[in-house]
């Protein structure tokens, strides 16, 4: 009962974060919002047990990603565009369609059994990580994947230095940047 | 009444529909960014959600899995700012619409 108190109020402040970020006029106002819905997701992620998930969203979604994208935000002065308007007329197009795939998907999900198993795993942090750096021949192999990732944010690091440099050699990037 | 996890999966559910709809209908470049990292959240939620359904060592998986989205998700946030800073600086503009000189 307690648990579906909590839930229901994480629940509304996280879809309230979600419609302010699809309603807002000025970005960073949406990126707030949107700092607020990971928030709660993260006392949700707490709520059902992952208390490692939840951490790591605070610390990598909320912490990371969102301060990077403020940054960008603030760097690049979106404010100055406020003449460009929120929706246009494709929007009313879209709208309809992303109501109707989510009533077929509320549909579909209502009509499956979902139950919550007793013997579940709360996700701990020596059980996430000892799931995790499973080195043995018959474990699940997640170290490979966690390397795989290491090396997607190295390569992702390395792309966007070389992307945001300045001079990036070619006579047409750097005329429009004299211009600007 | 007691938590059902019928409910998080409608609240994953609403949370990726609202993604979705900041992602195709807004203008701003910036919120077309924000609507695919609030789709990539629920797609966790939802995966969270589901691994407590399941027994033991089966949910731990569901409760790994989340973690890699993330990473994925950093890099793509990363990388994706990156794009927006370099066209940005050529154009002038954060309205998608003037992004459309790519098109063959």
């Amino acid at each position: 009962m307690l648990a579906l108190i909590y839930f229901l109020i994480l629940g509304v402040i996280a879809v309230g974060g979600a419609l302010c970020v699809l309603l807002s006029k000025h970005p960073l106002y949406g990126a707030l919002s949107l700092v607020v819905t990971m928030l709660s997701l993260a006392g949700i992620y707490g709520l059902l047990g992952s208390p490692f998930v939840g951490v790591v969203q605070v610390m990598v979604y909320a912490g990371a990603i969102m301060m990077l994208l403020t940054f960008v935000i603030m760097v690049l002065n979106g404010a100055r565009d406020n003449r460009t308007p929120r929706f246009d007329k494709i929007s009313l197009f879209v709208i309809p369609a992303i109501i109707l795939m989510a009533l077929m998907l509320s549909f579909l999900i209502l009509r499956t059994p979902l139950v919550f198993n007793p013997e579940t795993a709360r996700g701990t942090v020596s059980l996430t990580a000892a799931t995790l750096f499973d080195t043995s021949a018959s474990g699940p192999g997640y170290f490979l994947l966690f390397e795989a990732i290491g090396l997607l944010l190295l390569s992702a690091m390395a792309t966007a230095v070389i992307l945001a440099k300045k001079k990036l050699g070619s006579p047409e990037t750097s005329d429009s940047e004299e211009v600007h | 009444m007691e938590l059902q996890p019928v409910y998080i999966q409608i609240l994953a559910l609403i949370l990726f529909a609202l993604g979705i709809a900041v992602t195709l209908s807004r203008r701003n470049v910036f919120f077309v960014l924000m609507g695919i990292e609030l789709a990539l959240n629920a797609v966790n939620l939802s995966l969270v959600g589901f691994a407590k359904t399941l027994p033991a060592m089966t949910s731990i998986t569901g409760q790994i899995i989340p973690l890699f989205t993330i990473g994925v998700a950093a890099a793509e946030a990363c990388v994706g700012l990156a794009v927006v800073i370099l066209i940005f600086r050529s154009q002038d503009s954060v309205d998608i619409d003037t992004y459309s000189n790519m098109k063959g």
